[in-house]
């Protein structure tokens, strides 16, 4: 075992391009299933066919011949699995959590499904509504709505423009697209845009003959989509959002950032950034949070994505008058480590963390799939994962202003604000 | 029926305080790289005083998220920032929870911290602002304006439980906060947080030398009393009643159910557990409930039923640790759904209940929801801190001897069509309802279930004649509501005394 995950991960790739990650590890006799389609909402590169990527996880469930949905929930239930899924922007997973002397009959479903997807169209009109209803559940959220809006004016032409949802009307207009929905099924939901990534107690050879068995005659044939790269942005850009309802102001500080690469030091460094300038042990957090007390709740991030993304700051202020005040507050604390770097026990500190936040995460198979999930998706390995937190290890104070030098900057960002009805 | 016919007669939940020697929780696993704690006082939010309803959060806040005697929270902070671990509070209504979890590395640094929080707050002035404005935002803001599914489930808690100590909910109401004072939280902390009041538990790679150190703590906590609570007796529901939270603009959120006399450790609660996961086991597809609303008729998101209480459903899949209680419901939770079909989903909803409470399970459903809940109850603790909570819990019901989740898989083998269907008969047959409703028409959806009119609903898209056919029968369900057991409370006043 080498590098900073807990435990050996074996990989096989079949002649069709489908990918199987298997890690073996202590579970309590779990096993995490997981089969990760490199599709999300990025790829929703057709005008009207927002939101596809996500109700189109949702017709997975919709059973195929041989395992229509109800003979598919049956056995499920009958073996007591969890069973779920979710859409992201650059992937959407398919997971199952199951006891290990059930593999196998899990691995007969997900193969079947992915294989062999059957749906009517009136299965496909009525989970439409369902999703209609999950955006309605969506909706009441405030920090959705301000999302919504910041990532609509920060993008031009990419669809990271919107959200995992979709536009309302998009979903809307979903009931109508069922022969659409069978070109998505065609072009992405391919063994060679798939990778499948199993952890608990398990054999990885037996994993690997099992995946032979039902995957190999899977025809290969994904069609990357042809998305339009996003424009340098050379100016802010503002917007003001109103919230149907009552709500504290939010602020969100949406900057420009590249895409995921453990091999650029400015791009790694961007990470620690977020939290060393913004992070709960901040100086911005100390004042604005615990001294002044005028923000309720201060958060940033910079995005794992595949294409160029953002780096994300937010924060919920507790006064509506100091809207323009904890702007300032952060655009100083922006302005700061874009001139001094940062010193060298904060940083020690945050490497110490992310160490231990990373080692701590792999508490059961399921957990460690949600850990890997993403750079599995978007880097197509693991290696991306390992490169990472080998390049944290590397970063410098002078990398961390660097990064800040470079994205931290008024020109690269998007402010919204959002404000609820008096 | 009581708890006491189905063989509980020697038990009370929480009759007895957690604490004493031999109450604490050990559960080794040896090899595994961290550290779990649980360290629960019998202190929650039905021992907050009238008009000062919060009082327990804000004191938990205080211990889990303020300074210590020996470090402001800035320095706690900095201190736990390396170690990627934290300690965080529960305040329920019978038990305030401190749980964390560190690698083993880092014992040492962690659990200093972590005994302070408990033994030594500091209760510094400036923490205690910063806690209130945002217990009180939390009510103004987010419970009744960003979180409609909570807000109902929390409103038909308080309105099920009226007039007794649960009537309110743990994170308590805005003018009870306000009113609560520094001192209040030291005199809270005082009363309560003695050792005859905890039970401490530890879980994962820890040694002899580690539980021992986290045992003495108990002796560095004050004497005090450990008064037993008044029981919780919520009133008959006689009628179905019905409470509208007028919310402009928002779709409509429904929850509704009964109180229900059975708790874990009861033949009967495993039974209903049967019952209750087939008509909606949580966030899972196979549950009746879910499959006349959502997938054949797409009206939601989702449709669940719950015998044990179920707070911040939208965001885990799995039930939640340290909420244990004296008194519950049977409680169903019909997720957002356009306004206009609010009528028809409440119809479609009740009319299973009905039908389940009139004919029972059917042998094959019996048998396959057995079969899954064998097996998928291994979700619920997953994790070792999980494990550690359901251990915790344990304590309170007095299941000393075997733990819930153990008795449970034995009860899914045990367990015959005639004992569910007859718990079915005892603890949901004939009953009447108390509905809380988000709504946006509060007036229109008000008048309509007044009424009783029939509520038919269009589908955007033709549906087969045996669900067409189905639906006139659901439209037309008799669901008998007086016009004046519906009361309409403006989201503005929800939880504001």
């Amino acid at each position: 075992m080498t590098g900073i995950i807990p435990y050996p991960a074996h990989v096989d790739v079949l002649d069709n391009g489908l990918k199987a990650v298997v890690m073996p590890m202590p579970s309590n006799g779990l096993v995490a299933y997981w089969t990760i389609v490199r599709t999300g909402s990025r790829d929703e590169y057709e005008e009207g066919r927002t939101g596809f990527a996500h109700f189109f996880e949702h017709m997975m469930f919709r059973g195929t011949e041989r395992y229509p949905t109800e003979r598919y929930q049956r056995i499920l239930t009958e073996i007591g699995a969890d069973a779920n899924a979710f859409t992201t922007d650059d992937l959407t997973a398919y997971h199952v959590s199951l006891a290990a002397e059930d593999l196998e009959t899990v691995m007969e479903l997900e193969s079947d499904r992915f294989r062999n997807l059957a749906y009517s169209p009136a299965d496909f009109e009525t989970e439409a509504g369902a999703v209609y209803g999950e955006y309605r559940k969506s909706r009441t959220d405030p920090l959705f709505t301000l999302y919504e809006a910041v990532v609509e004016t920060a993008f031009d032409v990419h669809p990271y423009g919107h959200t995992t949802m979709g536009y309302e009307a998009d979903i809307a207009a979903m009931p109508g697209l069922y022969d659409y929905s069978r070109e998505f099924f065609t072009r992405y939901y391919r063994p060679d845009n798939t990778i499948l990534f199993v952890a608990g107690e398990v054999d990885p050879g037996r994993v690997f003959e099992q995946v032979e068995r039902r995957y190999a005659d899977w025809a290969p044939g994904y069609i990357p989509p042809p998305i339009p790269p996003e424009p340098e942005q050379r100016a802010e850009r503002r917007i003001d959002v109103e919230y149907d309802g009552r709500t504290l102001p939010i602020v969100w500080l949406a900057y420009k950032i590249g895409a995921f690469d453990p091999g650029d030091a400015r791009q790694v460094a961007l990470d620690l950034l977020a939290e060393l300038a913004f992070g709960e042990t901040s100086e911005a957090y100390r004042r604005l949070v615990l001294d002044e007390q005028v923000v309720e709740f201060l958060a940033a991030g910079a995005g794992w994505n595949r294409d160029p993304g953002l780096l994300d700051v937010y924060a919920r202020i507790k006064d509506p008058d100091k809207v323009d005040y904890v702007i300032e507050a952060l655009d100083e604390a922006a302005s700061r480590h874009r001139a001094v770097p940062p010193a060298l026990d904060e940083l020690a500190a945050l490497k110490s963390r992310i160490r231990y936040g990373f080692l701590m995460a792999f508490e059961t198979a399921d957990r460690a799939a949600q850990r890997v999930a993403r750079p599995l998706a978007i880097c197509g390995g693991l290696g991306g994962l390992e490169a990472l937190h080998t390049a944290y290890a590397g970063i410098a104070p002078d990398d961390v202003q660097a990064a800040a030098e470079t994205f931290l900057r008024s020109e690269r960002r998007t402010v919204g604000m959002l404000r609820g009805r008096r | 029926m009581t708890a006491g016919a189905s063989g509980a007669a020697a038990r009370r939940p929480g009759s007895h305080p957690a604490g004493g020697p031999g109450a604490d929780v050990l559960l080794p696993v040896p090899g595994e790289p961290t550290v779990s704690f649980s360290i629960s006082f019998a202190a929650g939010s039905q021992d907050d005083p009238p008009g000062k309803e919060g009082l327990a959060y804000l004191t938990g806040l205080m211990l889990a998220e303020a300074a210590t005697e020996r470090h402001s929270y800035e320095e706690i902070l900095a201190a736990l920032y390396p170690l990627a671990s934290a300690y965080g509070v529960r305040v329920d209504k019978e038990r305030t929870t401190l749980t964390g979890r560190t690698h083993l590395d880092n014992v040492d640094r962690y659990v200093p911290l972590l005994t302070d929080a408990y033994l030594r707050p500091a209760f510094d002035r400036r923490d205690f602002e910063r806690l209130k404005s945002d217990a009180i935002n939390d009510i103004e803001n987010t419970l009744r304006y960003a979180s409609d599914e909570e807000l109902a489930k929390a409103a038909l808690d308080a309105f099920v439980f009226a007039d007794t100590r649960y009537a309110h909910q743990p994170e308590g109401t805005v003018q009870g906060l306000r009113s609560i004072t520094l001192d209040d939280v030291r005199e809270f902390y005082r009363r309560r947080f003695v050792r005859q009041n905890v039970a401490i538990g530890i879980a994962g790679g820890f040694d002899d030398a580690l539980a021992e150190r986290m045992r003495r703590t108990r002796g560095e906590l004050p004497s005090g009393d450990s008064a037993e609570p008044p029981p919780i007796t919520p009133a008959p529901i006689e009628r179905n009643e019905v409470l509208l939270i007028d919310k402009p603009g928002a779709d409509a959120s429904i929850s509704f159910g009964f109180p229900i006399d059975v708790a874990r450790g009861d033949r009967d609660f495993y039974a209903l557990a049967v019952a209750c996961s087939w008509l909606g086991e949580h966030r899972q597809q196979v549950g009746r409930l879910f499959q006349v609303i959502r997938e054949i008729r797409g009206l939601n998101y989702g449709d669940y039923a719950y015998i044990e209480a179920f707070p911040g459903g939208g965001e885990r899949r799995m039930p939640p640790v340290n909420v244990p209680r004296r008194a519950r419901l049977f409680e169903v939770w019909i997720r957002t759904l356009p306004n206009e079909q609010a009528h028809f989903a409440l119809r479609a909803a009740l009319r299973e209940i009905e039908r389940l409470t009139a004919h029972g399970m059917q042998h094959e459903d019996f048998e396959l929801t057995r079969t899954f809940l064998a097996k998928y109850s291994l979700h619920y603790a997953e994790t070792t801190a999980r494990r550690l909570g359901y251990a915790m819990d344990d304590r309170f019901y007095g299941l000393d001897a075997e733990g819930h989740l153990e008795r449970f898989r034995r009860m899914m083998r045990e367990l015959t069509l005639d004992d569910v269907n007859a718990a079915i008969e005892r603890h949901l047959a004939g009953r009447r309802f108390k509905l809380a409703i988000v709504t946006g028409t509060a007036e229109r959806l008000g008048s309509a279930l007044a009424a009783g009119s029939p509520s038919p609903i269009d589908y955007a898209t033709p549906k087969p004649q045996h669900v067409l056919d189905e639906d006139r029968e659901i439209a037309a369900y008799p669901l008998p509501i007086d016009a004046d057991a519906i009361r309409l409370l403006p989201v503005e006043q929800a939880f504001e005394r």
